[in-house]
């Protein structure tokens, strides 16, 4: 396995990948939540059966 | 007689705490007193300033043993270096918070990203004057500005720089309102802090229910390092938005969440030990931290002004330092420095979506972090 060497290259390159795919990962997050409210045209919950204990 | 008598004084002294008193006792003590007084005059987060404070205070007394093998305070440290009270910690808070302005407001996670390159500034910067690698990226997760991920990632990477990392976490965290609004005024204009913003939509129940479904069952395949934390964050949510477990989700928000805070800031006051605390090491980290938050706080602003270059509908740049995490203090400092320059606008629910995806965005990034490093 490949490790990031301990040096300032190291330190670099683990602070661009990093930086650079959290950017990337945290993109996914935003599509999956403007994806999110498509769920609501297939299913319905009914907020005050929930709190009445159905 | 009157000689013996002296030597037993001399004797009865020698066996308290005031033999062993020097300088650095009396500093600590000092900065205990003044975290106590920020809390409680100040109002500056006295649920983590107040119990850090104290037993700062305490442990900095010589003679007390309440750090050693059967003091409580060793306990309350053992709970946070075995990683039981920060995944605890995230199960409350998860039960406390509602998902729902990042929910609504996809594209300001973003900012969650963004908001992180104090994270990275402090990593180098670390390495450069001469901590390791791995210890360079325990205190550079400061910056993540989330104070259970960044005890999490330094047991992993560095355990023996948990007392200096855990207080400047949450020291700098307690401080947000003191350092982010100079670094906030002076990358926005006036007219950009007044922006005003719609009223965003509102989030349904079913979404809230599947949002922590998703988030952990992502987070468990994609990012098994973190996963411990963000898993209980997710599970105390479900307890709160499913609505059929009222008082599951009140005892671990409020309950366990309380019991926590109070073992963990306890557990980290008591850290503060003249004898090992005051390092030039702990000194560099400490201003490490400042410049990861410094860092992060800009980061977040710029990262908003880009984004208002492709945006129709602007967004208030002073948003993007809530992206650093510190959930909710990064979002009111926010919601303040906008509510000054612009007495109509409440910015403290569109601050939140950015504020909570910091969170992710800190898991996202100690996530990498541990696996480039191959840490499990």
């Amino acid at each position: 396995m490949i490790t990031i060497p301990d040096s300032l290259h190291g330190a670099l390159l683990l602070s661009v990948i990093d930086f650079v795919l959290s950017f990337f990962i945290i993109s996914g997050i935003g599509v999956i939540l403007a994806v999110l409210p498509v769920v609501n045209r297939f299913w319905k919950i009914d907020e005050e059966k929930l709190r009445r204990g159905h | 007689m009157f000689d013996q008598l002296a030597s037993l004084f001399r004797s009865l002294a020698g066996q308290t705490g005031l033999a062993h008193f020097w300088w650095g006792n009396v500093l600590m003590i000092a900065v205990g007193v003044v975290m106590v007084f920020l809390a409680i005059v100040k109002r500056y987060e006295p649920f983590l300033l107040l119990g850090i404070g104290f037993s700062c205070i305490v442990v900095n007394v010589p003679g007390s043993d309440l750090i050693l093998p059967g003091g409580l305070f060793n306990y309350a440290y053992q709970g946070v270096s075995l990683l039981i009270v920060p995944p605890l910690i995230f199960l409350g808070v998860g039960a406390m918070t509602d998902f729902g302005p990042m929910i609504a407001s996809p594209k300001l996670v973003l900012l969650g990203a963004g908001a992180h390159l104090g994270i990275f500034v402090a990593l180098i910067l670390a390495k450069m004057i001469g901590f390791s690698i791995a210890e360079s990226g325990a205190i550079g997760i400061i910056g993540g500005a989330d104070g259970p991920m960044a005890i999490f990632v330094t047991m992993k990477l560095a355990p023996h720089l948990l007392p200096q990392i855990s207080v400047a976490a949450y020291s700098y965290m307690a401080l947000m309102p003191m350092i982010q609004p100079p670094v906030m005024r002076l990358l926005t204009t006036k007219a950009e802090r007044q922006i005003s913003m719609a009223k965003i939509r509102e989030v349904t129940r079913l979404e809230k229910i599947l949002f922590p479904i998703v988030i952990a069952t992502l987070v468990n395949l994609f990012f098994p390092p973190v996963a411990p934390l963000v898993t209980m964050l997710m599970l105390g949510n479900l307890l709160r938005e499913s609505l059929v477990v009222g008082h599951l989700a009140e005892t671990a928000g409020v309950t366990i969440l309380g019991i926590m805070t109070l073992v963990l800031t306890t557990a980290i006051g008591s850290t503060m030990r003249a004898d090992t605390f005051l390092t030039i090491r702990t000194l560099q980290i400490v201003g490490l931290g400042l410049v990861a938050f410094v860092f992060g706080t800009g980061s977040g602003v710029i990262t908003a002004k880009i984004m208002n270059l492709f945006l129709k509908e602007k967004i208030n740049p002073l948003i993007g330092s809530a992206g650093i995490a510190s959930v909710p203090i990064a979002a009111r400092v926010s919601h303040i420095v906008a509510h000054q320059a612009n007495p109509r606008n409440y910015l403290i629910y569109h601050a939140m979506g950015p504020n909570l995806a910091g969170v992710f965005g800190t898991a996202i990034s100690g996530g990498i972090m541990l696996a480039l490093l191959g840490v499990h």
